[in-house]
């Protein structure tokens, strides 16, 4: 039988299309950028020491000479501290996104494409950790795990460790359960039928088909958790529980709160910080994912 | 209609396929069984094209999965090839799967839509190591000419950038990368447009010839199905009512489903008297299905006789078999 030779007619490339980048997107990228920057190089700048008070100059306002943000009522720099505090904060974060989200993805997209008991089992857990608000959790953990006495107390390094594995624990379920919702959608695609009929292993269906796939929308949400997690950061460190000593922004809003009624910008200056980075990441997911999207939303 | 039987099967031809009580069963909750396929048996002769037609949930589509072990079937034999499927383990099934290949009806979510087209069609070659990287480039043009898409255009592409016919050519060609001896294809067409559905059907009769295909063409087009097949198995309810030839089969309808099946078939004649022989209502539930013959429910020549025994599978002509107590006359 005679067939025509097709002619190939095809949508023309995305990137004739797509239209121009908002805003929001070149402000929340520049911040992220600069606060990612100042946490990886914040300690080759010039700043004073974060970390030794300057007496001659005690609870300075901000936009003077000497110390551009002012100092706390010690007579710490403001600038300094929040250049510190972004590596603490920052760092701490994403550790746990990336450590936390990875172990989530691969428990969620591994039981949405085996299914049966070890789905359900999985499911529940992931249920009965959502139900617990992020900050109890993480609380609970870091009051059981890095508990202290007089005699024995804490040290800083070990205090991070065991903030970082809680926030770890925290984000497992949250990406999770993203990861399980999205891989169940295109475990049930006919390519991967199409997969198992010739023969390729799981492994390889879950790594080549079903992960790239899954990926855009775990890369959105984990913006928003890194977000999350600054603030809960943030949070334990208000309670006194935190990274103690103003090393992080959250401690620095902590040490800040006694002051707020003679120097509010000690609390103005990390809750800013804190804020924007929160709002850009929010913002940079969502961009992420809306670009991501399109693709699928072409069909 | 709708009974069981192998009095349709033909020993002595050169078969790829035999299904034999082939049984598929779903739960749904504790006591709830759905049997999506109950009994079904059926052979397949080196060359021919089967087709498999019925009503939207009839088991179709579960068949054709079974016969490929995804998932496995409750119950029955599936021998392909002289080995058989339902016993294999794991390794010796995978090393069966480059022989039965399988083309689905969605044309877009058969595509991995990350993927290039070249990678589409080198991951069959890449997982049965069949040669170089340079070989295998070479394989991929050679699928794409064959299917009647210009490598050079299409090599870089992905899924979502092409129609549902080019997509459907595409499934093709990965489909014959593994030079498989069996090609199921569930519904290839349904999806498409009118047009479009001729280039398709045309390129599988041709890639059957070219390739000496063997083939299982499931749809509920019967149209489409007198256009391509050898032999055609009437499905009702996860049981067989009628296998025929198609020429046979619709010059002499015997079973009563058939029959309204055929007569559902749309005609472009606005004058022409809406037909009395469609069937009423909706098939029952595959949860309980009736007694005796599935589709006495529905029949107008159903009997207290079709309620308590079950009819076999009888030969009424040469090469047609009718499983039903009262088959039409004609």
């Amino acid at each position: 039988m005679s067939d025509v030779q097709q002619t190939v007619e095809v949508l023309p490339k995305l990137s004739s299309t797509k239209k121009k980048k908002p805003v929001g997107f070149y402000l929340s990228a520049t911040w992220i950028g600069t606060v990612v920057f100042l946490a990886v190089f914040g300690w080759l700048l010039p700043t004073r020491p974060w970390d030794s008070a300057d007496y001659d100059a005690l609870g300075v306002k901000p936009f003077s000479p000497n110390h551009p943000l002012g100092t706390t009522g010690d007579g710490y720099d403001m600038l300094s501290g929040l250049v510190n505090g972004a590596k603490i904060s920052i760092f701490v974060a994403l550790v746990g996104v990336i450590i936390g989200g990875s172990i989530g993805t691969f428990i969620g997209v591994t039981s949405a494409y085996y299914r049966g008991m070890y789905d359900r089992v999985v499911t529940m857990i992931f249920n009965v950790m959502l139900s617990i608000p992020n900050l109890v959790l993480s609380l609970a953990l870091l009051s059981v795990l890095a508990y202290s006495d007089e005699n024995n107390p804490t040290t800083t390094s070990r205090r991070v460790g065991v903030l970082m594995l809680s926030l770890t624990i925290v984000v497992v379920p949250i990406l999770g359960r993203i990861g399980r919702a999205s891989a169940l959608q295109w475990a049930g695609r006919e390519f991967v039928l199409a997969s198992k009929s010739m023969g390729t292993s799981n492994a390889s269906i879950i790594i080549r088909h079903i992960l790239p796939n899954v990926a855009p929308a775990i890369l959105a949400i984990g913006f928003l958790a890194v977000g999350s997690l600054i603030i809960v950061e943030g949070s334990l460190a208000v309670l006194g529980i935190g990274v103690p000593g103003g090393a992080s922004w959250g401690s620095m809003l902590a040490n800040g709160r006694g002051n707020i009624a003679y120097s509010p910008h000690e609390v103005y200056m990390p809750a800013m910080a804190i804020a924007l980075t929160v709002i850009s990441c929010n913002w940079f997911g969502d961009y992420v994912r809306r670009a991501l999207d399109k693709r699928e939303s072409k069909i | 209609m709708a009974g069981s039987g192998k009095a349709h099967m033909r020993p002595d031809g050169d078969r790829v396929l035999t299904v034999e009580d082939l049984t598929v069963e779903f739960r749904l909750g504790k006591d709830k069984i759905v049997k999506a396929v109950s009994g079904v048996s059926f052979d397949l002769i080196r060359g021919e094209t089967l087709a498999i037609v019925g009503e939207s949930g009839c088991g179709k589509s579960t068949l054709g999965k079974a016969i490929l072990q995804l998932p496995k079937p409750n119950s029955g034999t599936v021998n392909f090839l002289s080995t058989e499927l339902t016993t294999l383990g794991k390794k010796e099934l995978r090393d069966m799967r480059p022989a039965m290949q399988m083309i689905f009806q969605d044309p877009v979510s058969s595509l991995d839509p990350r993927l290039p087209v070249s990678e589409v069609l080198a991951e069959p070659l890449k997982v049965w190591k069949r040669g170089n990287q340079i070989e295998i480039d070479a394989k991929i043009d050679e699928l794409l000419n064959a299917v009647n898409l210009d490598p050079a255009v299409v090599r870089d592409r992905r899924s979502y950038e092409f129609s549902g016919g080019q997509c459907q050519r595409i499934s093709i060609a990965r489909a014959l990368a593994l030079e498989p001896t069996m090609i199921i294809c569930d519904e290839p067409v349904s999806a498409l447009d009118v047009s479009v559905q001729a280039q398709i059907l045309n390129l599988l009769q041709d890639m059957k010839d070219r390739y000496g295909l063997t083939l299982i063409f499931i749809s509920h087009d019967l149209a489409v199905v007198k256009a391509v097949s050898t032999r055609v198995m009437v499905m009702y309810l996860g049981k067989v009512c009628e296998v025929a030839p198609p020429d046979e089969l619709y010059k002499t309808t015997r079973h009563h489903y058939t029959r309204a099946l055929l007569a559902s078939v749309p005609i472009p004649d606005p004058d022409r008297p809406t037909s009395s022989q469609l069937i009423q209502g909706e098939p029952p539930s595959p949860l309980d299905p009736p007694s005796g013959c599935r589709f006495r429910t529905r029949c107008p020549a159903a009997t207290e006789k079709c309620a308590a025994e079950e009819p076999q599978l009888r030969e009424v002509a040469v090469g047609h078999f009718v499983a039903c107590h009262h088959p039409n006359e004609s």
